[in-house]
C-alpha cells in the first residue's frame, strides 16, 4: 500500500479540501461555502431588494435597453431575464456566447427566449474553425477545452454593454461564493475584471493564445475575447451586478417557476457524470469531458457540486450526497469520444496530456497509469 | 502638508489571498498575482502584503492549470509579484529576525512589517533597524479594546502576554527605530463598520513616525470620515478593495472630491 495524499471533507456538505474552488474549514470542521450559505439565513432579502431597485433606479432610460444579461438559456437565464423585467421593471439586452457545444434541448430554450421575453437578443458564434483550435490547444495548455467558453461568457456581455453604452449588466449567481464561499453576501460583491481572468479564465487571456506552434491562431482572429479597458469602463460607469446578492438564490423554486411561466425544458435524458438534468444544457462538455478533466485534477466532480448544493438546501442528506460522489464522480463519460472525433485525436492522446495535470496533492501513482486517492467514504 | 496615501492590505494564507473578518474568519479570494497587477494598474500608493498563514511559507496552491502556476517558495511567490511590481512593496508575516527580512528586500521587497518580534525580540528590531534602516521597517501592531473600551495588544500567539497597554507599547516600540506604524483594530476587522477614530488620533499624537490606520472600511464614506477625523499620514484596508470594480481610483477620486489631499 503507498500512502495517499491527505483530503478532508466538509462534516456538512461533500466538499473536500482539494477542490477547485479554495475553501477555509472552520474549527468544527464546515467549509467556507457552508458557512457563507447559513449566512443567507440572516439576511433582511425584503431590504435587499430594496436596495437593489435604488440602485437600478438611476439607469432607467426613455428607449432602448436599460440592462444587458449574458444568457445561455439555461435556468439562471430564464430565471435573471425574468427578474429584470418582472420585478426590476427594466428593458433586458441578451446576449449569448455560442460555443458550439449546445444540446438541443439547450439550444431550443435559447430560441425560445425572445418569443416569451419582450427583448432583443444578441448570438455571437465565431467559426468551427478557430473553435476547434481553441479547444485542443486550451486542453493542452490548462486540461480545459472550455476555455474559450469561459473567456466568451465572461467577455461579451461586458463587451456589447459598453460598447452600446449600456452600463449595466446582470449577472445570475456569484459561483464561487455560492459554492465554495469566496466572498460573504454582505460584500455585495460586484463583476471585477480581476475576478474575470483569475477565477474565470485561471490568469489566461486572449493574447495567450496567439503563440502556439502547433494550434496556430492569429491575434486577428481574438477581437472579440478584448475586455474594455478602464477608460472605456469609467467612461460608460459599467458595472456588473450579481443578483444573489439581492435575492436569495433558491435554484428549486427558481426552476419551477421558469417551467410552469415560459415552458423551459430540463433535459428528457441521464448525465453520466450527475444525477442533475436542469444544468448545463448549453454546453455537453460542462458535465461530461470538462468535468471529467476536474476529477482528474482534483479528484471530484459535478456530482460532489451538486450535491453539495442539495444537501445545504435540505434536499438531501449527507449520506445520500455521498452515495451520488460515489457513483458518479469517476466516470469517464462518452462525450470525450465526441470530442475526440471533432478535434481530431485520440484518447490515448487525451489520456496522456489529462494525466500531466494530476494534483499530487490529491493523487498517488501506484503504477504507471495507476492513480489512488482518498475517498469520502474511506 | 504631506499627500497622504491610500494603501491595499493584502492578506495571504497559504499562498492564496484572503478576506478576513475578525482576524478570526478567512475565505479564499484568489491568486494575489492577479489582484496586484490590478493594483499596478491603478498606480496605488503602495502595497502591503501580509502572509497570516499558521505554517509560514506556504505558498503552494497545487494550481499547474493556472497562467502563472505557483510558487513553492518565499523567493519565487516575491518575484512572482513582484517582477512587473512599480509600486512600494511591503512584505510582513513570519519575520524572525534580520535573515527573514534580508530575503524578503533581496527578492523585491522595499520595505518589511514586523509584529510578533516587537513583542518577543525587540533587540532584533533595533539590529533590523539599523542594518536596513528606519524606512525600511514597518511596525505593525494589532490591537483589541478590553471591556473599559480601552485598547490593549493584540497577538496571535496563545503563549503571547496579554493586557498590554497599547499606547506605552507603541511609545517603547518607537525607541526602537521603526520608521512607520501599521495600526489594526482587530474587531473592526472585515466588519465594515468605519475606522476606530478615536483610538487612531491617540496613537498619531504620541507618535513621531507615520500612522498606517487599518480596519473597519466598509463604505467608501469610511475613508472620508478617518481623513477628516484624524490625522493619519495613511488609510489602509484589506477586504473592501476586492468587492467592485476599479474600486481604488473611485475611492480615491471620492476623497479628493471631499477636499482630501491625497496622491
Amino acid at each position: 500500500m503507498i500512502s495517499l495524499p491527505e483530503i478532508k471533507w466538509c462534516k456538512k456538505c461533500v466538499y473536500p479540501s482539494s477542490s477547485a474552488i479554495p475553501l477555509t474549514f472552520n474549527e468544527d470542521g464546515v467549509c467556507s461555502g457552508c458557512q457563507v450559505h447559513e449566512e443567507k439565513d440572516k439576511i433582511d432579502w425584503n431590504q435587499r431588494f430594496e436596495w437593489l431597485l435604488e440602485l437600478v433606479e438611476p439607469y432607467r432610460r426613455s428607449s432602448g435597453p436599460e440592462i444587458v444579461i449574458g444568457v445561455s438559456g439555461g435556468k439562471d437565464s430564464y430565471w435573471q431575464t425574468h427578474f429584470a423585467i418582472e420585478k426590476l421593471g427594466l428593458r433586458p439586452l441578451l446576449v449569448t456566447y455560442n460555443g458550439n457545444n449546445f444540446y438541443d434541448v439547450g439550444w431550443k430554450n435559447l430560441m425560445r427566449m425572445r418569443q416569451v421575453f419582450n427583448c432583443e437578443h444578441y448570438i455571437f458564434q465565431p467559426s468551427i474553425d478557430l473553435l476547434i483550435r481553441l479547444n485542443r490547444l486550451a486542453f493542452r495548455r490548462m486540461g480545459d477545452m472550455n476555455w474559450h467558453g469561459h473567456a466568451g461568457i465572461a467577455t461579451l456581455p461586458m463587451k456589447v454593454a459598453a460598447e452600446q453604452n449600456i452600463p449595466l449588466v446582470l449577472w445570475g449567481e456569484h459561483g464561487f461564493t455560492e459554492l465554495g464561499g469566496m466572498h460573504s453576501h454582505n460584500d455585495l460583491v460586484e463583476w471585477t475584471k480581476r475576478h474575470r481572468l483569475d477565477q474565470l479564465q485561471r490568469g489566461y487571456d486572449w493574447f495567450d493564445m496567439t503563440n502556439d506552434s502547433e494550434d496556430k491562431i492569429d491575434p486577428k482572429e481574438l477581437w472579440w475575447l478584448h475586455y474594455p479597458n478602464d477608460e472605456l469602463i469609467k467612461e460608460v460607469g459599467l458595472r456588473g451586478l450579481y443578483l444573489d446578492m439581492y435575492s436569495r438564490w433558491d435554484v428549486r423554486k427558481q426552476t419551477a417557476l421558469i417551467k410552469d411561466r415560459y415552458g423551459w425544458e430540463e433535459a428528457n435524458f441521464a448525465f453520466e457524470r450527475t444525477y442533475r438534468t436542469t444544468s448545463n444544457l448549453d454546453d455537453r462538455y460542462e458535465n461530461g469531458a470538462h468535468d471529467y478533466l476536474k476529477w482528474i485534477k482534483f479528484g471530484y466532480g459535478r456530482a460532489t457540486d451538486h450535491a453539495t448544493k442539495d444537501i445545504r438546501e435540505g434536499l438531501m442528506t449527507r449520506t445520500e450526497g455521498i452515495e451520488m460522489v460515489r457513483k458518479y464522480d469517476h466516470v469517464k463519460s462518452s462525450d470525450i469520444g465526441y470530442w475526440l472525433s471533432y478535434v481530431g485525436k485520440t484518447e490515448q492522446w487525451f489520456d496522456q496530456i489529462a494525466d500531466t495535470f494530476r494534483n499530487l496533492n490529491t493523487w498517488s501513482q501506484e503504477k504507471p497509469g495507476e492513480w489512488r486517492k482518498m475517498n469520502i467514504w474511506d | 502638508m504631506l499627500r497622504r496615501r491610500l494603501i491595499p492590505v493584502l492578506y495571504l494564507l497559504n499562498g492564496f489571498m484572503a478576506r478576513s473578518q475578525l482576524f478570526k474568519n478567512h475565505q479564499l479570494l484568489g491568486h494575489p498575482k492577479y489582484h496586484v497587477d490590478r493594483l499596478v494598474e491603478w498606480d496605488v500608493d503602495e502595497v502591503i502584503i501580509l502572509d497570516i498563514s499558521k505554517e509560514f511559507e506556504t505558498f503552494n496552491t497545487n494550481r499547474n492549470d493556472y497562467r502563472e502556476g505557483t510558487a513553492t517558495e518565499l523567493e519565487d511567490f516575491i518575484k512572482l509579484i513582484s517582477t512587473e511590481c512599480r509600486i512600494p512593496l511591503t512584505i510582513g508575516g513570519g519575520i524572525r529576525g534580520l535573515t527573514d527580512v534580508c530575503r524578503r528586500i533581496q527578492n523585491g521587497a522595499d520595505k518589511v512589517s514586523v509584529n510578533t518580534i516587537l513583542f518577543s525580540n525587540p533587540e532584533e528590531v533595533e539590529e533590523i533597524t539599523k542594518v536596513y534602516g528606519s524606512q525600511s521597517v514597518v511596525a505593525s501592531i494589532d490591537y483589541i479594546l478590553d471591556g473599559e473600551n480601552f485598547p490593549r495588544v493584540y497577538l496571535r500567539s496563545p503563549n503571547a502576554l496579554k493586557n498590554l497597554n497599547l499606547f506605552e507599547e507603541i511609545k517603547r516600540i518607537l525607541d526602537l527605530g521603526v520608521g512607520e506604524l501599521l495600526i489594526n483594530a482587530v474587531d473592526r476587522d472585515g466588519a465594515a463598520n468605519g475606522y476606530d477614530c478615536e483610538t487612531i488620533q491617540k496613537i498619531v499624537d504620541l507618535s513621531s513616525v507615520p500612522v498606517i490606520a487599518c480596519g473597519g472600511a466598509g463604505h467608501r464614506s469610511h475613508f472620508v470620515d478617518v481623513a477628516q477625523k484624524t490625522d493619519a499620514s495613511a488609510i489602509a484596508a484589506g477586504n473592501i478593495f476586492h468587492f467592485t470594480e476599479n474600486s481604488y481610483p473611485n475611492f480615491k477620486d471620492y476623497l479628493k472630491s471631499h477636499g482630501e489631499n491625497f496622491r
